[in-house]
């Protein structure tokens, strides 16, 4: 799942950054208005943590545009003003929610799981095909009952094919939400990524649930569906 | 009386003035009325003695002259409302006329004496519940001898039924009036005050959460000026409390945002066991963010008291080239880390009257923001020069510059240019506010000129110390 931040102050962003990281997201920063606008509207985020008080363009102009611009990310806005007319107004103009600063990490960590949750249509907070679980608060995968010990990075990946079980995902679809800008497109990471992961959930199994479709790339479902 | 309203109170003196006048101008009219009367009466029994008297003289004093003969002669002497009668010098009756009462009037003894001196004599008698009457005992003399004494006299009741009827007219009249009065005034004191009734209604509407309302005014009256006073007033409190509210505001977005990283930085390093390496560079993030809320609240502290008047400003002589030199060599070390080089162009020796340690801060905030805004390896140049009776302390820079939009606004409290956010992460925002507010408790003035991006230039005058 990949998220971007768009946060004028750099210790604010990096320490959100960090924490993200640790959940195993993807992370993109940017600190300006007009960058942030641009950046969501060009990449296919899973989230946008948006800040309202940026240089360039106002938040609430950033919310307006994308959401005018069809951009349906969900979006989580930081206000560091306790007034209610702001936090409305960013709900007005497009915010799914909002958190107020300063807030507690954990806070802004179940939120963005609420909202990741709510855009994949699933309710449990549970993640299952099959006999695969994964839970994204504690982080556990298993399979038939079985713990499975994940990468982070291969955590996303699966994070990733698990919220969209059943689509045939590409090889562009999988770098843009597992991996952030600093990810070099032109190599072959995501099909190592795919064996690693083979590996540890279909190795041995009677049945494989990721599926390399021909020409495509890759989807993960249950055989018999 | 205390606790009525206007209205009573103006209505209550209002009709309690009028029964006053009333009750005065009644009684004169009365005192009036009756003397005017009384003399009317007196001149016309006068006129029939006189005429009478002529008439006996005439017929030299008949002793069996009638009375009815006299009538005849004298027409006007025939008047219901008159008898005679002629009484002998020691004071019998020996003629009367027909048309006087049953009752015997005796000639009084002040009469008589009177007409023994010569002089006529006007009496009211009166007997109890019988109308009053007036007499007037005339003498009339042959030579120096008393002759006869002429009495006449006339019923007082035409004169007691007019003053009966007026009394009656005024004792149901003036109430009238007065409530009449009453009533009009009541109504004419509501119709004056019902504007400040409005006031009062529009004024209860106004609190200190809804400052927008203003009271509406009709008349460029009394009642107007005052309603339009109250409506200045609203608009100044108005405005400061919209800025104590912007300020405030301010203030906490300031304080939140080291609160933030604080909080989270903290947060993020407790969540799983980390290297010692990792925790030192919290604990000096942290610091930093301490550090940073600590100028705030000093900063705000200053601000908050300059505003009340409580920051004293001595007033010494002090010698503006040394300062600006001291604060150079500050600068030099300031700069050191990115190469920013702080020279002193012309500084001519200058005196001004102040407060060293606030003048001396003045300089340090304006040569720090010029070191910080400078590019790497830029120059802050120093300038002190005399201009008329002004002293032009310059601090130019050649860094970031500031747009031409957001130049009116940087003296603004926590006002932060898009840039200074960007480039410069340890402001408080309020650096240029404090160098505004003591440039000003010196009577001084500070501006700026910038262009975008190649800098600065930020002037602030001073008055000369005059040589004494």
């Amino acid at each position: 799942m990949r998220i971007l931040i768009v946060e004028d102050e750099p210790k604010v962003a990096s320490f959100i950054r960090r924490a993200l990281e640790e959940e195993r997201y993807a992370v993109d920063v940017c600190s300006d208005g007009i960058q942030g606008r641009d950046l969501a509207s060009e990449v296919a985020y899973d989230l946008i943590i948006l800040d309202l008080m940026l240089p360039g363009l106002p938040g609430i102009d950033v919310l307006k545009e994308l959401r005018s611009g069809k951009v349906k990310t969900p979006i989580l806005i930081l206000t560091a003003r306790s007034e209610v007319d702001q936090r409305v107004k960013g709900l007005d103009a497009g915010a799914d929610d909002y958190l107020t600063k300063p807030f507690a990490i954990e806070e802004l960590l179940a939120r963005a799981r609420a909202l990741l949750r709510r855009a994949s249509g699933e309710t449990l907070g549970i993640l299952q095909v099959d006999d695969l679980i994964l839970n994204p608060v504690t982080h556990d995968v298993t399979r038939g009952g079985q713990r499975i010990d994940l990468t982070s990075k291969e955590y996303a990946l699966l994070e990733y094919m698990m919220r969209n079980a059943g689509r045939v995902l590409t090889r562009t679809m999988i770098s843009e939400h597992v991996w952030n800008l600093d990810f070099d497109t032109f190599t072959n990471v995501i099909d190592v990524y795919i064996r690693y992961l083979r590996n540890k959930i279909d190795r041995g199994r009677t049945h494989g649930l990721i599926h390399t479709v021909r020409g495509s790339g890759y989807t993960l479902k249950a055989t018999d569906a | 009386m205390r606790n009525a309203s206007i209205r009573v109170r103006l209505t209550i003196w209002y009709g309690g003035g009028l029964a006053l006048i009333m009750i005065i101008f009644a009684g004169a009219l009365y005192l009036v009325m009756s003397r005017a009367l009384e003399n009317q009466i007196d001149r016309s029994l006068d006129e029939a003695a006189v005429a009478a008297a002529r008439s006996l003289e005439e017929h030299r004093f008949g002793p069996f002259l009638l009375l009815d003969d006299l009538a005849q002669a004298f027409p006007e002497l025939a008047l219901i409302d008159k008898f005679f009668q002629i009484f002998a010098p020691q004071g019998q009756v020996t003629l009367q006329s027909a048309n006087i009462k049953t009752r015997d009037i005796p000639l009084s003894q002040t009469a008589l004496e009177s007409a023994l001196q010569g002089r006529a004599t006007f009496e009211t008698v009166r007997f109890h519940d019988e109308i009053p009457i007036r007499l007037l005992s005339y003498p009339i003399r042959h030579g120096e001898t008393l002759v006869n004494i002429l009495r006449v006299g006339t019923s007082l009741s035409p004169m007691e039924e007019m003053l009966s009827r007026l009394v009656f007219f005024l004792l149901i009249g003036s109430p009238l009036a007065v409530a009449v009065s009453v009533l009009g005034g009541w109504f004419l004191a509501s119709r004056a005050l019902k504007p400040v009734d409005s006031i009062t209604l529009a004024a209860q509407r106004i609190t200190a959460e809804d400052l927008t309302q203003r009271i509406h005014t009709t008349a460029p009256d009394e009642i107007g000026r005052l309603a339009s006073t109250l409506n200045d007033m609203i608009a100044r409190l108005e405005t400061s409390i919209r800025q104590i509210r912007q300020f405030s505001a301010d203030a906490s977005h300031e304080l939140r945002t080291p609160l933030t990283i604080t909080k989270g930085e903290t947060e993020l390093a407790l969540r799983k066991p980390r290297s010692p390496d990792v925790y030192r560079e919290v604990l000096e993030s942290n610091l930093e963010e301490i550090d940073r809320m600590s100028r705030i609240v000093e900063e705000l502290l200053f601000l908050s008291r300059a505003d009340l008047g409580q920051v004293k400003v001595a007033s010494l002589p002090v010698q503006l080239d040394t300062l600006v030199q001291e604060v150079q060599m500050q600068a030099m070390m300031l700069g050191k880390d990115r190469a920013v080089e702080t020279i002193l162009e012309h500084v001519e020796p200058l005196q001004v009257v102040g407060d060293e340690w606030r003048l001396r801060e003045l300089i340090l905030n304006l040569v720090d923001n010029a070191v910080k805004y400078s590019s790497r390896q830029g120059t802050v140049a120093l300038s002190l020069t005399k201009t008329h009776d002004t002293a032009e302390l310059a601090v130019k820079d050649d860094g970031i510059g500031i747009a031409p939009e957001e130049q009116p606004f940087i003296f603004d409290r926590f006002y932060r240019t898009d840039a200074a956010r960007s480039h410069v992460q340890h402001g408080t925002g309020l650096g240029l506010s404090i160098c505004k507010w003591i440039a000003e408790s010196h009577h001084g003035t500070i501006e700026v000129t910038s262009t975008f991006g190649e800098g600065s230039c930020f002037t602030v005058s001073l008055p000369l110390l005059s040589p004494a």
